[in-house]
């Protein structure tokens, strides 16, 4: 994140950002999990910093948030340059934003006025300085890949996305066997998944019971 | 030294915590608080793309383990568990799916000990101490020493040693997920009812992932696996979307594990080809001598892959396949 984004969210809560710039700020919001962390972060900041670390502070904030998406999907689309119907679901993609923000800042301002523990306000600030978070597909490589010299039969890796429902069914049996250490966000990833994590229809009838 | 220089040096040391500060000892009492406490709580989890709530009760008596975790992002959505058995409630597609494996105690949710053959491919260092929300914890890193796996870093809450916080990370130490408790409360007289799903249950399809018979079943081994893992459990079983019984082996290198699902190609339907991931498991499918591998795991894609390719079918699984035409 560049220091002229960190200027324009600042700006932004401040209530003080042009409405072109903001316009342009949700739409980087929607796409970027980091910025959306950060805006959630500073919003808490500053509500500890004043003292006040009232959940209504970051409330407010995602009311900014969800306000200006209201004021917003006209030029949004315009900027998109996307069809009525898509702009529609930018906009309810924006509200998503909103409730994001809304969530990670209640929920850390929260934590602030349970415990009301300098060290935890500490440890809450500390947080905003703390690196990415980067997308499973980024990790490292391994050094010594040796895979794709094997001799038996190769695999195909073509391209397009595992189907979300024949994934869900994997992971559920694959849920007992994860690491105690990750087993409770493996199963946050099962109950989180979007739609479309039912079985394909017309297939395993046998499998299926009646209770 | 002066006597009383001694006599301070004694009070000192009388007084230092009487837990060590070592990784592995902060591990073992954490896993202890993994494996007997009770507890109700909310933790959120954040991964690139996703900000995710979800409510905990977890309980254990008398040696069985329950727990309930339900998604707080409004789906409705849940997850049950008693021992071996797992519910999963999805009433936005109104179904259930049913995952039991009898006999067995995988979840019990015990940590390994970081000795011995474990050593090999992760280093344990203690971090330090480090304020949070819920007090003073002890920061525990647990690395990778190689990209095959993924490393840990967890704060151990000095009272309770139940990881309070804990980060997902690669072997260049950057984090993939982060997991955190927002409230945590222990409690040893958590009621049935706390694990019964909030939904009604008649109007769902349900679907059972059993056990099943391996009379004849196409043997399959990988032939090549990353560094460290080893097969610890091998068996068939039926997975919802699949008509016909899957071969699922586990692979562990003691701490992560991967899942090889593998079986002949359903009639009518395309083969998967592709990668997908959820939270922090990754999936990678694709076509191997005729048949459907499919390999799940809390691990970094290219390792999926690596099984994958490594996989051998034996020759009356591959002339199942060539024999179906497909």
């Amino acid at each position: 994140m560049t220091d002229r984004i960190k200027e324009q969210l600042s700006t932004f809560l401040d209530g003080e950002l042009p409405e072109p710039e903001t316009a342009l700020l949700l739409k980087r919001l929607e796409r970027d999990d980091e910025l959306r962390g950060a805006l959630s972060r500073y919003s808490l900041i500053g509500a500890v910093l004043r003292g006040d670390g009232d959940v209504p502070a970051a409330r407010q904030v995602a009311a900014r948030v969800s306000a200006a998406i209201a004021r917003e999907p006209a030029r949004v689309a315009s900027l998109l340059r996307l069809p009525a119907r898509e702009a529609l679901m930018r906009s309810v993609a924006g509200l998503a934003v909103a409730a994001g923000v809304a969530f990670g800042a209640v929920m850390l301002v929260q934590q602030v006025v349970e415990t009301r523990s300098p060290d935890a306000v500490g440890a809450v600030i500390a947080q905003a300085a703390e690196p990415p978070i980067v997308p499973v597909s980024d990790v490292a490589e391994p050094e010594d890949e040796a895979a794709g010299s094997y001799v038996t039969p190769p695999a195909t890796d073509a391209p397009g996305g595992l189907p979300q429902a024949e994934l869900a069914n994997y992971l559920v049996a694959h849920y007992g066997y994860a690491s105690p250490l990750v087993r409770r966000s493996v199963g946050a990833g099962l109950i989180s998944a979007p739609a479309g994590i039912a079985p394909a229809e017309g297939t395993g009838e046998e499998m299926r019971i009646g209770q | 030294m002066t006597r009383r220089g001694g006599i301070t040096l004694a009070l000192c040391l009388a007084a230092a915590p009487v837990l060590a500060d070592s990784g592995e000892e902060w591990l073992e009492r954490m896993g202890d608080a993994l494996s007997n406490a009770s507890y109700v709580g909310e933790f959120i989890t954040e991964s690139t793309g996703r900000t995710e709530h979800l409510s905990i009760v977890h309980r254990v008596r008398d040696g069985i383990v329950s727990e309930r975790l339900v998604s707080l992002s409004g789906n409705g959505r849940e997850l049950v568990r008693e021992n071996d058995e797992v519910v999963v409630y999805l009433p936005d597609q109104k179904l259930a799916i049913i995952e039991r494996r009898a006999g067995r105690s995988d979840l019990m949710g015990s940590l390994p000990q970081f000795t011995g053959e474990l050593s090999s491919w992760y280093k344990v260092d203690y971090v330090g101490r480090e304020a949070t929300i819920f007090g003073p914890t002890a920061v525990v890193a647990v690395r990778p020493l190689d990209g095959y796996r993924f490393g840990y870093r967890l704060w151990i809450d000095l009272d309770s040693h139940m990881p309070v916080r804990s980060d997902l990370s690669d072997a260049a130490g950057r984090v993939v997920e982060r997991l955190q408790f927002t409230k945590l409360a222990f409690d040893r007289n958590i009621p049935d009812s706390a694990f019964e799903p909030s939904l009604d249950r008649s109007k769902l399809r349900w679907v059972r992932q059993t056990p099943q018979p391996e009379e004849g079943a196409p043997e399959w081994r990988a032939a090549k696996v990353p560094p460290g893992f080893r097969l610890s459990v091998s068996g068939m079983q039926a997975v919802a979307g699949t008509s016909v019984p899957v071969n699922h082996m586990v692979y562990t290198d003691g701490l992560a594990s991967v899942s090889v699902f593998i079986h002949v190609p359903t009639p009518g339907k395309t083969p998967m080809h592709g990668s997908g991931r959820s939270g922090v498991a990754s999936a990678f499918s694709t076509v191997v001598d005729g048949h459907q591998v499919t390999v799940v795991g809390e691990v970094p894609p290219r390792t999926l892959k690596f099984f994958a390719k490594g996989l051998r079918p034996a020759p009356g699984a591959s002339t199942m396949a060539r024999d179906r035409g497909d």
